[in-house]
C-alpha cells in the first residue's frame, strides 16, 4: 500500500493500527534524523510519539494528494514548536518543507538538485507562448487534479488537455536534460 | 535517511501504540472501580458473562413474559421463574466451570473469591431488580389483591435456590451442572409445596387467604423462610470451603 | 533470594505429588526438567501461590505465601503461565493482556504502556486488536507469555511454554528468558530437555517428587558422558543417565 492508502486506513472506521505501524516504519527514521539536527535524542523520541498519535487521530483531514511526507513534516513541526512552547524554551529552527526535498530519501545534495531543477522548469515553461502549457502543468502536476476537472476548469476538452501536458512534459524533458548536464557536470 | 543512533523509536513506537490500543473504561467501570476500590475487580465484574447485554436481554424477556402469562388467580409466573432464572445466571457468572483462564486468576492479586463474591452479589442484585419490575407490573392485573408478601416474598427462595447452584457449579466444576441442580431443586420444592397443599388441609399455614394456594405455596409460605435461609446458609459455607487454595487439579 | 524451598511436601490423597523438595534459586534462569507425572507442576502450582505446601517451608520474594497480604504481595510481582491456558475467545489479544494486568493489581496509570511494552515482546504487534478466537495456537501461547510478563515480574513460572511454538519462535522464547532472567528468577518447566537446557543458568531435575538433580546444564552434561546415558544430544544423555540412576536408586 501507498502512504495515502496507509493514511486513508488509520483514517477508516475504528483505525487500522497495522496500517499506523507501516506508517511510522517509514518514516520515522528520517523524521527522526531531521528533528535530530535541531533537538536532543529525548526531546526527538518526545516528539515523534506526539506526532504519530496525532497522525492517529487526525488522519481523516488529510488530503490525499500525494504528500503524505510533506504532511508529516508539518505535523511534526507543530508537535516541536508546542513542546517548546509547553516548556518555555524558544522556538529553535527547523528546516521548512515548501521549497525542499521532503521524504525518506531526502539528502542535502538531492535539494540542491531540486532547486536547480525547478528553475530550469520554470525558465522552460516562461513565456507568453507558453501560457497553455503552463496552466496545464500548474492545475494536472502541481495541484494534483485529476483531467477531467482540469478540463472543466480551462474550457477544453480533455483530449487537449492531455496533448498540452504531452507538449509541457516534453519541454522540461528537454530543459531538464540540458540543465542537469549543466548543474552538476556529470548524468544523474 | 536512518534514524540517528541514539534515538531509540522501538520505545517511541511502544509509546505510540499503548495510546492507540488503550482501552477507555466507560463510565459504570470507572464508578464500580472507585466504589470496590480496585480497577481490576471491576474490569472482572463488567466482563460477567451472565451480566452482559444478550443475558440481561434474555432474562428480561423470559422475566417480561412470566409478568404477562398468568397461571390463574394468585399464581403469577414471576415469582417462580425469578429464582430460576437467577440461579442460571449465577452458575455462569464465575467460578472454574465457566472461567477457562480459572487457574492464573487464582494466581492473581485480586482474590478470586472477592471476584466470586462480587459477580455472584451482582447478578442476584441486578435479577432481584428485573424480577421485582416484573412482579410490580403485575399488579393491578386479574391477580387480585396482592401482599407485600407476594410481591417480594420469592426474593428468600432465590436466594437459596442460587447459593445452592453456586456451590454445586464450583464444588463440580460446572456452570452447566451447577445451573441444573439449582432449577431441578427448585422445580422440586414448587411441585412438592404445590401437592402438599393439595393433599392436607391447610387452614393454619397461610397468614393471608390469598396466599399458601397451589404452586405459589412454595413462595409464600412464612414456615419455608427459615429453612430457604438454613440451606442458603449451609451453601455459602460449601462455597467458601470449595475455593479455599486447597484444591489444585491432579 | 526468590524462592526458598525447605523440605516442601504435597500430596493429595494418598498421591505424594511433590517429597520433601529443598530449593533456592536466585535471579537467572532455573530449568525444571522432569518426566510427565514428576511433580513438576505441582511445584510449580505451589510457586505461584495457588496451592499450599502439605508440610515444609516455603519462602518467595521473602515473603511467606501463607498469610494473605504477603501473598497479595507476591502475587503482585508474579508472573504465572499455566500449562493449559484458556482464552476469553471474544477478547482481543490487549483487552486478554490488560485484564490480566488489571487483576494483577499494576496501577491503571502504568497499564497501556505495560501492555503495549508486552504485547511488541512476545512480537504480537500486527495482531494486537485481533480476537482471540482469530489466532493460532502458536500466537495463543505467545499472548499467555505476555500476560505473565506485563507486570514485569521478579517471579516468573512458565509451565510448558514453548508446546505449539515453531522452532524460530522457540528461539525467541528462549532469548526473551534469558533476557528476563538478569534481573528475574524464571522457572521453565519442560520435559523438552534441550529445548531449554542452552538458556538456563540452572537445571533441577525432579523424579517421582524428589529432586535428583541440581546444577548447570554443563554439569548435566558431564553426566550424561561419565554414565549409561542414552540420546541424541548431550543434555539428554545426562537427563536419561541421571533417570536412571534415580530409578535403579528407588
Amino acid at each position: 500500500m501507498d502512504d495515502d492508502e496507509l493514511i486513508a486506513a488509520i483514517a477508516s472506521g475504528d483505525g487500522d493500527d497495522t496500517a499506523l505501524r507501516e506508517l511510522f516504519s517509514r518514516h520515522a527514521p528520517w523524521l527522526a534524523a531531521r528533528l535530530r539536527k535541531a533537538l536532543p535524542p529525548v526531546d526527538v523520541e518526545d516528539v515523534l510519539q506526539e506526532t504519530f498519535i496525532a497522525v492517529w487521530q487526525n488522519a481523516k483531514t488529510y488530503q490525499p494528494r500525494g504528500t503524505p511526507a510533506a504532511w508529516l513534516w508539518v505535523i511534526a513541526r507543530n508537535q516541536a514548536a508546542m513542546l517548546l512552547r509547553k516548556r518555555g524554551q524558544p522556538p529553535v529552527p527547523l528546516p521548512g518543507e515548501a521549497a525542499e526535498e521532503t521524504g525518506p530519501n531526502a539528502d542535502p545534495a538531492d535539494a540542491v538538485l531540486a532547486r536547480a531543477e525547478l528553475a530550469a522548469a520554470t525558465r522552460a515553461l516562461s513565456g507568453a507562448d507558453r501560457h497553455a502549457e503552463r496552466e496545464v502543468w500548474q492545475l494536472l502536476y502541481v495541484e494534483d487534479r485529476p483531467v477531467a476537472e482540469v478540463a472543466q476548469l480551462t474550457g477544453v476538452p480533455e483530449g487537449t488537455v492531455k496533448s498540452r501536458a504531452y507538449r509541457a512534459r516534453r519541454l522540461l524533458r528537454a530543459a531538464l536534460g540540458s540543465g542537469t548536464h549543466s548543474a552538476e557536470g556529470g548524468t544523474r | 535517511m536512518t534514524a540517528p543512533d541514539d534515538v531509540d523509536l522501538d520505545r517511541v513506537w511502544t509509546n505510540v501504540a499503548a495510546e492507540v490500543w488503550r482501552r477507555h473504561p466507560g463510565r459504570i467501570e470507572r464508578t464500580a472501580a472507585k466504589l470496590l476500590k480496585s480497577p481490576g475487580l471491576a474490569r472482572a465484574l463488567l466482563t460477567t458473562p451472565s451480566l452482559l447485554g444478550p443475558w440481561l436481554i434474555g432474562s428480561t424477556l423470559v422475566l417480561a413474559i412470566g409478568a404477562l402469562v398468568q397461571l390463574g388467580a394468585n399464581q403469577p409466573l414471576v415469582w417462580l421463574i425469578a429464582p430460576a432464572v437467577a440461579a442460571v445466571g449465577i452458575a455462569y457468572a464465575y467460578g472454574p466451570g465457566i472461567d477457562p483462564a480459572w487457574e492464573l486468576a487464582c494466581s492473581c492479586a485480586v482474590s478470586d473469591r472477592l471476584v466470586l463474591l462480587t459477580r455472584a452479589v451482582a447478578v442476584f442484585a441486578v435479577n432481584a431488580v428485573l424480577g421485582m419490575a416484573a412482579s410490580v407490573a403485575t399488579l393491578g392485573t386479574a391477580a387480585g389483591a396482592h401482599t407485600a408478601q407476594l410481591t417480594f416474598g420469592w426474593l428468600i427462595p432465590m436466594t437459596a435456590v442460587c447459593t445452592l447452584t453456586l456451590a454445586v457449579a464450583v464444588a463440580v466444576r460446572s456452570a452447566a451442572v451447577g445451573a441444573g441442580a439449582g432449577v431441578a431443586a427448585w422445580i422440586v420444592v414448587v411441585l412438592g409445596r404445590g401437592a402438599l397443599d393439595s393433599t392436607a388441609s391447610t387452614p393454619g399455614l397461610s397468614p393471608s387467604p390469598s396466599a399458601g394456594t397451589g404452586l405459589a405455596g412454595a413462595v409464600t409460605d412464612p414456615n419455608l423462610y427459615v429453612p430457604y435461609l438454613a440451606v442458603a446458609a449451609c451453601c455459602a459455607a460449601v462455597v467458601y470451603y470449595v475455593t479455599r487454595p486447597q484444591r489444585g487439579a491432579q | 533470594m526468590n524462592i526458598e524451598l525447605y523440605d516442601v511436601t504435597r500430596r493429595f490423597g494418598r498421591n505424594v505429588a511433590v517429597d520433601g523438595v529443598t530449593l533456592d534459586a536466585g535471579p537467572g534462569v532455573l530449568g525444571l526438567l522432569g518426566p510427565n507425572g514428576a511433580g513438576k507442576t505441582s511445584l510449580l502450582r505451589m510457586l505461584a501461590t495457588i496451592l499450599p505446601p502439605s508440610s515444609g517451608r516455603l519462602a518467595l520474594l521473602g515473603r511467606d505465601p501463607a498469610k494473605p497480604a504477603d501473598r497479595r504481595e507476591i502475587r503482585r510481582r508474579l508472573g504465572y503461565l499455566p500449562q493449559q491456558l484458556g482464552y476469553y475467545p471474544s477478547f482481543t489479544v490487549v483487552e486478554f493482556v490488560e485484564y490480566f494486568a488489571l487483576l494483577k493489581e499494576v496501577p491503571p496509570h502504568l497499564v497501556p504502556k505495560a501492555v503495549a511494552a508486552a504485547v511488541e515482546k512476545v512480537d504480537l504487534g500486527p495482531k494486537a486488536r485481533a480476537k482471540l478466537r482469530t489466532l493460532s495456537g502458536g500466537m495463543l501461547r505467545r499472548v499467555g507469555i505476555a500476560q505473565a510478563i506485563v507486570n514485569e515480574p521478579e517471579l516468573l513460572l512458565f509451565d510448558e511454554p514453548t508446546a505449539g511454538l515453531d522452532p524460530e519462535q522457540r528461539v525467541a522464547f528462549r532469548a526473551l528468558i534469558r533476557d528476563l532472567g538478569q534481573t528475574a528468577t524464571v522457572v521453565v518447566s519442560t520435559h523438552l530437555v534441550e529445548d531449554v537446557g542452552a538458556a538456563c543458568t540452572e537445571v533441577a531435575l525432579m523424579s517421582n517428587g524428589r529432586v535428583v538433580f541440581r546444577g548447570t546444564p554443563e554439569e548435566l552434561t558431564a553426566r550424561g558422558e561419565a554414565g549409561q546415558g542414552v540420546g541424541d544430544a548431550p543434555l539428554e544423555r545426562g537427563y536419561s543417565a541421571i533417570l536412571a540412576a534415580a530409578r535403579a536408586a528407588s
